[in-house]
């Protein structure tokens, strides 16, 4: 979006704050006049280099093949069992994929034939492209007669296609389809009308007294999306434990006993205690499946090595058939197999179900037995092992999430948030931060790129050295690792897990699910070559699940307006008629309002998660975690470990705090102003041009309105109330007030399987979208533009007294009553440049965690070279920047979020 | 089926890389799929060149392998479909 050209009068809302002494970009400590690049500059191997080369000039390329064949089994099998019927339907997805081999690959497999692919689900979600149908079918038609010579162009977008171009055709401003495959798509999403998990969901949630009040929610964006069908599974920890274990004929053989054991019994569960044998016949078919999958790759692999005249590279696919034909069935038995065969559990489980933020757990101690064995057999070296983790990067990297599209881009940015989790502790209670972990953050520097994230269980206990590396590897500019603090971690799990029987070995086995979801975990014993060992991975359900980003900021303008949303015109909530003439009033009727919106998004999303474990439950990801296989029950049949994993996720929280601070000083206190004056302010949004007048929802490009003058004390006063992130009482204390009640307030909900959910405050992109549909607030921000970041940053520019006085601010109460908090903190490179840098940012990093902090990262960048490359993102095709617990290319985010990456407070001190 | 308008994504030789364009297996060179095919070009398994597909209208068709004779469609790749035969 371009600047707005400016009349003689008018004035951006940057240039009025720098007047008044308050700049928006606010930079704390000696501002450094030069561009400073980012210190540390590690090269890749050559190999990876190329393979991330590819990815970086690849689009994002949706194909059907996968729902396809899926769909051709199903319609085959009516009146199946629907576990064996999905079964089959997976085996046959699986068994039909492309397999696709790109030169210079030593780990293979991927979702689809394409680098970069992904597929819609129908069954899942179909009414968008049945409402798109005509479009898409116009522009396929159309773009069937368009030039050959069109190519898609890069740079900005990155490699999202934004637009249709030759026989390309853009799917919701980021995936390209073929056009030929377009009919297929709408085809496909016909066949599953009134059927899918949405219309289904759809159909029994109108049921629910509340579901009039939930849809005016989801209009007005009070809550931003639906977690039942849009992303049922994710923010999790995956468990790769039992094919690691038993190799995949292992597990068939474990189940066929299983099933002689419990065919025709109930064993006293008359419930479900039958459902067990369909359930070990659905593993075992899938599980076939899979082997069918690997073989195709393994058998492509011996064409290639057949016809390739290269001999090194012919040679190469030899040894990865040779790989695929083992692990197909049996044991890994070297770093190279387990690394592979942990790729291909991703993969699997990620074709299974719309997914974001499956991670991988702590990698690093999972895959450590063959890491120590071959090393000590001479079987591998630091450095080939160095160059696999860098090639898994890559990998993991390309994937590519197809939920439905306005998750995509207004939540997820379009990251897939594979988090890696390192450190913490073992089993026993002493410390990680292995040799293998840091090779993994080694090849994190060596290889930059957006997954997997990486994050830091922080721990008293940890070796220095191991801290120092993750110190080091963040100044690179990565934006990862993230710090989360393991003790305050345990403790919400010994928290929210105790009744499902979590003890404090479980709670140590912790790992981060998506952004910075603290998940449930176990460890499992591992036998090698004779050997045991007691490795980590999940053994709990998504938390992507629940109630999803409330905008705690939109919900208080509804308080000031009875209940109305002035930028739909609709009455969300029913009018409280109160004069709202204390702060404890106006705190009170938040607080109503706020639970209505809990209750009625909580019964819904249960209906529709409820449909989902009916007919679209998970197989593969349930008989991959704890206690699946033990049990014969899936997830929706709480076969999992830990079920009370639903939570209820808040957005803008300091926005909401900071305005809840000003309307107390200025309407309760000082009485400087009316409530009906602030009103009134708010409505005609301080005098500027609304962001939608501008066409800019940027907070950089906002601009004052001829005569809007008449709105600049008020304004001025709401800038200059007291604001979170200055270690002030007055603010922090309204913070203190509501998380108080907001993290007690989620215990009183309860998911679909029965089970308290909990809070979590993270923001992803959503203070992006949220802040565009949001009035003025009385804090000063202007309608339109983003809340404030995460859930712990402060409002960029307003955190004027230092990193010390911020992070007393965010401690002000007990972050192990959440599964998360979350703070961005933006340094300029000078300020940690050199080894005794290094040690700074590790002890700043300590001080916020030792005041009981759960999570920090860092964005070591300089703001001016963030504004070159929103100028110029030719120029920028690799720069990566941290957003809210992921890290992403620049290019490819939405400039509403790099204008609020670029205006957030930048540490040139610290 | 019209099968005489060939693309690159119809090559055996043609590793797709993403919508637009794959890497040439022979010249190791990224080629758009839309542009003209070479001496080198090797067919693909794909539904329109299969004896078991008939086309319906332009963009879909019916698979006789199977006795249900479920819809098709001609661009899908058939390298893992045991019922793939040239026509």
């Amino acid at each position: 979006m371009a600047t707005p050209v400016l009349e003689s009068r008018q004035k951006l809302l940057a240039e009025i704050l720098m007047e008044k002494g308050i700049p928006i970009e606010y930079r704390y400590g000696k501002e450094f006049e030069d561009v400073a690049d980012r210190e540390i500059k590690n090269n890749p191997t050559p190999r990876a280099d190329a393979l991330k080369k590819l990815y970086l000039n690849s689009l994002s390329s949706v194909n059907v093949e996968f729902p396809y064949w899926y769909n051709r089994e199903w319609r085959k099998w009516d009146g199946e069992i629907p576990i064996i019927r999905r079964a089959k339907a997976l085996k046959a997805a699986f068994s039909h994929l492309t397999p696709v081999i790109w030169p210079g690959e030593k780990l293979v497999m991927g979702k689809t034939y394409y680098y970069r692919g992904s597929f819609p689900m129908p069954w899942l979600s179909n009414t968008f492209f049945m409402a798109k149908s005509d479009e898409l079918y116009k522009a396929a038609l159309e773009r069937g007669s368009a030039s050959s010579g069109e190519e898609a162009k890069f740079g900005a977008g990155g490699g999202n296609v934004t637009q249709d171009f030759g026989n390309v055709v853009s799917i919701a401003g980021k995936f390209g389809i073929r056009s030929e495959e377009v009919p297929a798509l709408v085809k496909l999403a016909y066949e599953w009308k009134d059927k899918s998990v949405e219309e289904l969901g759809h159909r029994y949630e109108m049921m629910v007294p509340e579901y009039d009040m939930k849809e005016k929610i989801m209009r007005s964006v009070i809550c931003m999306f639906d977690s039942g069908f849009t992303l049922p599974q994710g923010r999790e920890v995956i468990n790769y434990y039992y094919p690691l274990a038993y190799g995949f004929d292992g597990l068939i053989e474990m189940c066929k006993e299983r099933k002689d054991k419990v065919a025709g019994r109930a064993d006293g569960d008359g419930l479900v205690g039958m459902d067990r044998l369909y359930y070990y016949e659905a593993v075992i078919t899938v599980i076939e499946g899979l082997q069918n999958w690997i073989l195709n790759y393994a058998k492509e692999a011996r064409r290639l090595e057949k016809v390739t005249t290269d001999p090194t590279q012919a040679r190469e696919y030899g040894e990865i058939a040779e790989m695929l034909e083992w692990i197909a069935h049996y044991q890994p038995r070297t770093f190279k197999e387990a690394l592979q065969m942990t790729c291909l559990l991703h993969f699997a489980v990620l074709n299974e179900d719309a997914i974001s933020g499956m991670s991988p757990g702590r990698l690093g101690q999972i895959l450590y037995p063959w890491y120590e064995q071959d090393l000590a057999a001479g079987r591998t070296t630091r450095e080939e092992v160095l160059e696999l983790l860098q090639l898994h990067r890559v990998k993991f990297t390309c994937i590519d999430a197809f939920a439905s599209t306005g998750v995509v881009g207004g939540v997820l940015s379009s990251n897939t948030f594979n988090n890696l989790s390192m450190g913490g502790l073992n089993k026993f209670g002493d410390p990680e931060g292995n040799e293998l972990e840091k090779l993994i953050l080694e090849a994190g520097q060596r290889l930059q790129s957006t997954q997997p994230t990486l994050s830091c269980l922080y721990d008293e206990k940890l070796p220095e050295d191991f801290l120092l590396k993750c110190a080091e590897t963040v100044k690179t500019g990565t934006g990862y690792p993230a710090f989360m603090n393991n003790q305050v971690a345990i403790q919400f799990l010994l928290d929210q897990y105790a009744p499902e029987g979590m003890d404090i070995s479980d709670a140590r086995a912790i790992a981060i699910g998506g952004c910075l979801e603290t998940s449930p975990c176990t460890w499992k014993p591992l036998v090698l070559n004779g050997k045991e060992y007691w490795i980590p991975g999940g053994a709990g359900q998504p938390t992507s699940v629940g109630v999803h980003f409330i905008a705690n900021p939109k919900v208080l303008e509804c308080v000031l307006f009875n209940g109305k949303d002035y930028r739909t015109g609709e009455q969300v909530y029913p009018p409280h008629n109160r004069k709202l003439e204390t702060f404890e009033e106006l705190w009170e009727t938040f607080k109503e309002y706020y639970e209505m919106t809990v209750d009625c998004l909580a019964t819904t999303n249960n209906i529709q998660h409820d449909i989902w474990r009916k007919n679209n439950m998970s197989v593969i990801n349930s008989f991959l975690k704890p206690d699946c296989l033990e049990k014969g029950l899936h997830i929706g049949q709480l076969g999992y470990r830990y079920n009370a994993t639903f939570n209820i996720e808040s957005c803008g929280t300091i926005t909401m705090v900071n305005s809840l601070v000003a309307l107390k000083k200025l309407v309760y206190e000082d009485k400087k102003y009316t409530l009906d004056q602030m009103r009134d302010a708010m409505l005609n949004n301080f005098g500027f041009k609304t962001a939608k007048e501008i066409g800019s929802f940027s907070l950089l490009s906002q601009v004052k309105r001829e005569g809007g003058e008449v709105y600049d004390k008020i304004h001025h006063d709401c800038l200059m109330a007291p604001k979170y992130g200055n270690d002030d009482p007055y603010a922090d204390s309204i913070l203190r007030l509501y998380e108080d009640w907001f993290c007690a307030m989620t215990r009183n909900y309860e998911s679909l399987y029965g089970r308290k959910m909990y809070a979590c405050q993270i923001s992803v992109s959503t203070h992006g979208v949220q802040g565009s549909v949001t009035l003025a607030t009385p804090d000063g921000r202007l309608a339109g533009t983003t809340y404030a970041d995460a859930s712990m940053s402060a409002y960029p520019g307003t955190d004027r007294n230092g990193p010390f006085a911020l992070f007393n601010s965010a401690t002000c109460w007990d972050h192990s009553k959440s599964q998360n908090s979350q703070l961005n903190l933006k340094i300029h490179p000078s300020a940690v440049k050199g080894p005794e840098g290094t040690r700074k940012l590790l002890e700043l990093t300590r001080a916020y965690m030792r005041r009981g902090a759960f999570h920090i990262q860092y964005n070591v960048v300089d703001s001016k070279v963030l504004k070159d490359a929103q100028a110029h993102p030719e120029n920028y095709r690799e720069l990566l920047v941290r957003v809210a617990g992921f890290t992403q290319y620049w290019v490819e985010l939405g400039k509403p979020i790099q204008d609020e990456v670029i205006a957030r407070t930048e540490y040139e001190e610290i | 089926m019209d099968v005489k308008v060939l693309h690159h994504n119809d090559c055996l030789n043609f590793c797709p890389v993403d919508v637009a364009k794959g890497l040439c297996r022979r010249t190791n060179e990224l080629t758009l799929i839309d542009s003209e095919t070479c001496e080198c070009y090797e067919r693909l398994p794909k539904c329109k060149f299969c004896t078991n597909y008939v086309s319906t209208d332009a963009q879909m068709g019916i698979c006789k392998a199977e006795k249900g004779e479920p819809w098709a469609y001609p661009e899908m790749i058939a390298v893992t479909c045991k019922w793939f035969s040239f026509a």
